[in-house]
């Protein structure tokens, strides 16, 4: 059992890369602050100067979200797909259960606020944007929870709740037709690429990449033709990629001899250079076209979430369901505050739902500013003086 | 009795008769295109019945053929009664006069209203239509998607016309203070206008009027007070050709041979801007 890469430990990028890179350099890729610092370059310079920003914008969107992002999807499904198998840090359904009933009353609240907020406004083409309201940044979610309790029970909870509420992101992608002509012979495709993969796995092949090369092209061919987002084209693969199961705070080293590890730090690397580009191509809105959209996804995702996981918690608790250990009332209403930003995944089904225009740039404007969401859970955390701020 | 009822709810809508039109600066040439352009109307407040009645005065001297609509035709509530009191009724002179009514869709514009036969959408987002030597393109810029990008594109590959003209909701040059200009927009869409020779494009979404001086060879105008104003949210630039926010407006436009001829109205009848527009070939 090792670490789990979704905690981004410090030694998650530990070995041959630490002897290249710096401090700074680690510190940014542990946290996936690539991400973050391309949305604040876009932020900028599309406030700036923003024809160059969108021709760039424009020209990049395609091989970045559309291509690019396939490697970052995959990489986290892979780290899920490992947490959840025997002997993984997230396995079992009685762990699932409460999560998954808290990621449900948080997305029904989530959408429910966002949509009676814009039907209120009547802009009901705001509406079909309810799925990005619901989003969770799970890196963002582990992250606040991890420096507010640092160890028990929060962090567990708080990935699994961020997880289910994004399986229902993923499942709104994959149904929702794109506006495009779909091939028939998509689906054949498909099982070709997924055949490929199994026959790697079959012939053991130890490493990633030959399987994203032989059949990676193939399921993303499949998925772009059969109208639906190619970024979920390696997904298909990842169940038959090498893998072994994941502890959630476990900090030992990983084993640097071992090629499955030095795989996975090369997959990591390229998935956050993919997502600094993300962020540089999707983080550039123009600031004074905040509206509607936006106030209604900071109303969904700042008060709605938190209050609808709450209450899908206090109702479980009411029928019987047990509350984690060490889990009380406070430290709940902490959690549920921590799943309200939205940033990464927000932005990226903005992108995948939502077309180029002014409903897009309030969407995208609300998914950044649900950053906000990490430093009220802070201060909630302060307030109701759980974790690190519990009175001794 | 119903056109009856109807004129008679236009007058006590709008409380009074407005003065008509100050001075029509247009040729009225015999065999030309009349319309007239409105955006951002659909409040059913008294402003909007006043921008209809001077519409309708201004049908009596220049009898224009069709109304194009630059979106949220519809505030608020858009129930069927809701059509009746921020469409049918303010419009009720023209609409009784045969002028047929096209309309783009805004923000605030239910996207099942291209359903709505009143306004000539054919149940489309994006649609084309001609009328003499002008071919009208309306989009819809909520969502620009790829696909209604490439009819577009085809769209005005295929049209021979000497007049192409392109109108939607959100403008992609604007000096007004509340939105600004939709640049992302604009990098989708300016190449294809200019690539294809549009000459003019209309858009609404800031409650002011403003002609900007010609961009890459395309006169942009933004009539979007036709029933809403903003006041005062003008903020002039060097590229602001004209420009006013003190007061609802409505255009009345004639594409004669190689010129358009274009004239802004207040709903008081004053007139804030007027010029001519000459069609721009392309090499």
């Amino acid at each position: 059992m090792r670490h789990h890469a979704l905690s981004h430990d410090p030694m998650a990028l530990a070995a041959p890369g630490r002897a290249v890179i710096g401090p700074a350099v680690r510190f940014v890729f542990d946290r996936f602050l690539l991400l973050p610092a391309g949305a604040a370059v876009a932020l900028v310079w599309a406030n700036t100067a923003p024809e160059g920003y969108y021709q760039l914008s424009q020209l990049l969107a395609f091989p970045v979200n559309e291509i690019g992002m396939a490697v970052f999807l995959a990489l986290v499904v892979h780290e899920v797909f490992e947490a959840i198998m025997p002997g993984g840090a997230l396995h079992t359904w009685r762990r699932w259960l409460l999560p998954v009933v808290a990621a449900m009353g948080g997305v029904a609240a989530t959408a429910g606020t966002y949509l009676v907020y814009v039907g209120a406004s009547h802009e009901t083409v705001l509406a079909q944007a309810w799925p990005i309201a619901c989003a969770v940044d799970v890196a963002a979610a582990y992250y606040v929870i991890k420096l507010i309790f640092r160890r028990g029970a929060a962090l567990p909870f708080v990935l699994l709740t961020a997880l289910a509420t994004d399986a229902v992101g993923v499942l709104v992608l994959m149904t929702r037709p794109r506006a495009v002509d779909v091939w028939p012979g998509a689906v054949a495709l498909l099982l070709a690429g997924i055949a490929a993969a199994a026959l790697m796995r079959r012939l053991h092949v130890r490493r990633f990449w030959p399987y994203f090369a032989a059949a990676g092209p193939l399921c993303w061919l499949a998925l772009y033709l059969g109208g639906v987002h190619p970024a979920l084209a390696l997904v298909p693969i990842v169940p038959f990629l090498p893998r072994e199961p994941r502890s959630l705070e476990l900090f030992a080293e990983p084993d640097d001899d071992d090629p499955l590890h030095h795989a996975e730090r090369e997959w990591n690397v390229v998935a956050q250079v993919v997502l600094l580009l993300f962020g540089l191509v999707n983080g550039g809105v123009i600031l004074r076209h905040y509206d509607t959209g936006t106030w209604a996804m900071l109303s969904a995702a700042l008060v709605g979430r938190p209050i609808g996981i709450i209450a899908a918690v206090a109702g479980a608790v009411a029928c019987g369901l047990r509350r984690p250990r060490g889990l009380g009332w406070r430290e709940l209403g902490v959690i549920a505050m921590a799943t309200s930003s939205g940033f990464t995944f927000a932005l990226f089904l903005a992108t995948g739902l939502i077309a180029i225009g002014p409903v897009l740039s309030q969407v995208a404007l609300g998914a950044l500013s649900t950053v906000a969401g990490a430093a009220l859970t802070v201060l909630l955390a302060r307030l109701l003086h759980v974790g690190r701020f519990a009175e001794r | 009795m119903r056109k009856w009822l109807a004129t008679a709810a236009v007058v006590v809508a709008a409380g009074t008769w407005a003065a008509a039109i100050d001075a029509l600066r247009l040729p009225k040439d015999p065999g030309s295109l009349k319309f007239a352009v409105i955006g951002d109307n659909g409040t059913g407040d008294r402003p909007q019945y006043e921008v209809g009645q001077q519409m309708a005065m201004a049908h009596d001297v220049f009898p224009f053929e069709l109304v194009i609509m630059l979106g949220d035709n519809l505030y608020g509530r858009q129930q069927p009664e809701d059509f009746v009191t921020k469409f049918e009724r303010p419009y009720a002179a023209l609409l009784q006069a045969g002028v047929p009514f096209y309309a783009s869709l805004g923000n605030h514009d239910d996207q099942k209203n291209r359903f709505y036969a009143g306004f000539n959408m054919g149940g489309e987002r994006y649609y084309t239509y001609k009328r003499k030597t002008v071919r009208f393109f309306v989009l819809d810029t909520n969502l620009m998607d790829p696909k209604q990008l490439s009819w577009f594109d085809e769209a005005l590959q295929a049209s021979d016309d000497l007049w192409k003209i392109v109108y939607f909701h959100h403008p992609l040059y604007s000096d007004a203070g509340r939105h600004g200009p939709d640049v992302q927009l604009r990098v989708a869409l300016e190449p294809l206008l200019v690539r294809h020779g549009v000459n003019v494009v209309f858009s609404g979404h800031e409650h002011v009027y403003e002609r900007v001086k010609p961009q890459k060879g395309i006169t942009y105008f933004i009539d979007g007070s036709g029933g809403q104003l903003r006041k005062g949210d003008m903020n002039p630039s060097a590229q602001t050709a004209a420009s006013f926010d003190q007061d609802q407006t409505f255009m009345l436009v004639e594409v004669a041979g190689d010129e358009l001829h274009f004239q802004t109205v207040t709903r008081t009848g004053r007139t804030v801007d007027a010029g001519v527009v000459a069609r721009r070939t392309i090499s």
